[in-house]
């Protein structure tokens, strides 16, 4: 896979997160915190949830204690991705713990689609994780230095991470070999986004699809 | 705001994020996967990817106007192109168009 394939794998993520990191980076500056913060958020949390909870903790005053157990609790999601890549990033060098530094919902959405040669699968997943990060740091500062000033109006850009989840979905549902995690995951998906509190919905969603997963184990391979 | 005080905060957060995406490796670093690692590993992307769209969507206030219809549309639209074209960028561009106008001009 070459620079190019790799580089348009990346440009739904792009659309998203550079006016997603420009409101983070405008958030931040609202609060009088210099702008080379928002560099060093970006680079060595790089979570954007996590990031925004960050800054509304600083506004409210909380601990240190408290933002590490509250971002800890946020990203817990995240661990359910890295359940997903055991195998893929054991075959990998050192290099790998990057990719697991880097393992947002995004990156780990298109590292899971791409279809990669086992044999460069390594230099490209590396790739496509730095690609992202990049992106996010070059909005976060921009939108921190910039703070008001809007080149044009791209309200709604960010809806391009929706429209890239909703593809990948296809495209997982095209070919997984089990058909029915992917229906348990609409209704468990639209009972969580109506039920669940929206700063808990993904965390317990994944929970509950996971115990589906596991518990009926036996039903979800009968059949197909 | 003291520099300490973000600073600080800066480092729990980063390791916090980086305590749950390397937790699963920790785990299961000396075995070999098991059958049900393996199986949740081939089954669970599919589902975190289908409950992220619905996570995308959290947000939007389906009990007042316009009720989400930008988001459904955009939606919609991006699930027919894909389907009938099989072209990601494709689908991906024409729903964030689709949307960006709708909810700039229509709504």
């Amino acid at each position: 896979m070459n620079f190019l394939a790799i580089f348009k794998l990346t440009i739904p993520v792009m659309m998203g997160y550079i006016p997603l990191g420009m409101a983070f980076g405008l958030l931040l500056s609202k609060l009088l915190i210099p702008w080379y913060y928002a560099f060093f958020m970006s680079v060595f949390i790089f979570a954007g949830s996590g990031q925004f909870l960050a800054l509304t903790l600083f506004a409210s005053q909380a601990t240190i204690l408290e933002i590490g157990i509250a971002t800890f609790l946020l990203n817990l999601r995240h661990t359910f991705y890295g359940l997903s890549m055991i195998s893929t990033f054991k075959a990998f060098s050192w290099k790998k713990h990057y990719l697991i530094f880097g393992l947002t919902d995004e990156t780990f959405a298109l590292l899971k689609t791409s279809e990669v040669p086992e044999e460069n699968r390594e230099r490209a997943y590396l790739w496509i994780t730095f690609l992202n990060q990049c992106y996010w740091i070059i909005g976060s500062v921009v939108g921190a230095v910039l703070g008001n000033i809007v080149p044009f109006n791209y309200k709604g850009i960010e809806f391009s991470l929706t429209a890239l989840f909703v593809v990948l979905s296809i495209e997982l549902y095209k070919k997984n070999r089990l058909h029915k995690p992917f229906f348990v995951a609409l209704i468990i998906g639209l009972f969580g986004m109506i039920l669940f509190p929206p700063q808990k919905m993904l965390i317990l969603s994944l929970c509950a699809a996971a115990f589906v997963l596991i518990v009926f184990k036996r039903s979800m391979e009968n059949g197909k | 705001m003291e520099s300490s005080y973000i600073i600080g905060s800066i480092i729990i957060a980063a390791l916090a994020t980086y305590a749950t995406r390397i937790i699963p490796f920790l785990l299961f670093r000396t075995r070999e996967p098991s059958p049900l690692i393996k199986y949740i590993e081939l089954n669970m992307p599919l589902m975190i990817m289908v409950i992220l769209v619905f996570y995308a969507l959290k947000d939007v206030k389906w009990e007042s106007y316009p009720y989400g219809l930008a988001e459904i549309i955009g939606v919609c639209v991006a699930i027919a192109l894909h389907v009938k074209f099989k072209n990601a960028l494709l689908s991906i561009f024409i729903a964030t168009l689709t949307y960006m106008i709708l909810i700039q001009n229509v709504f």
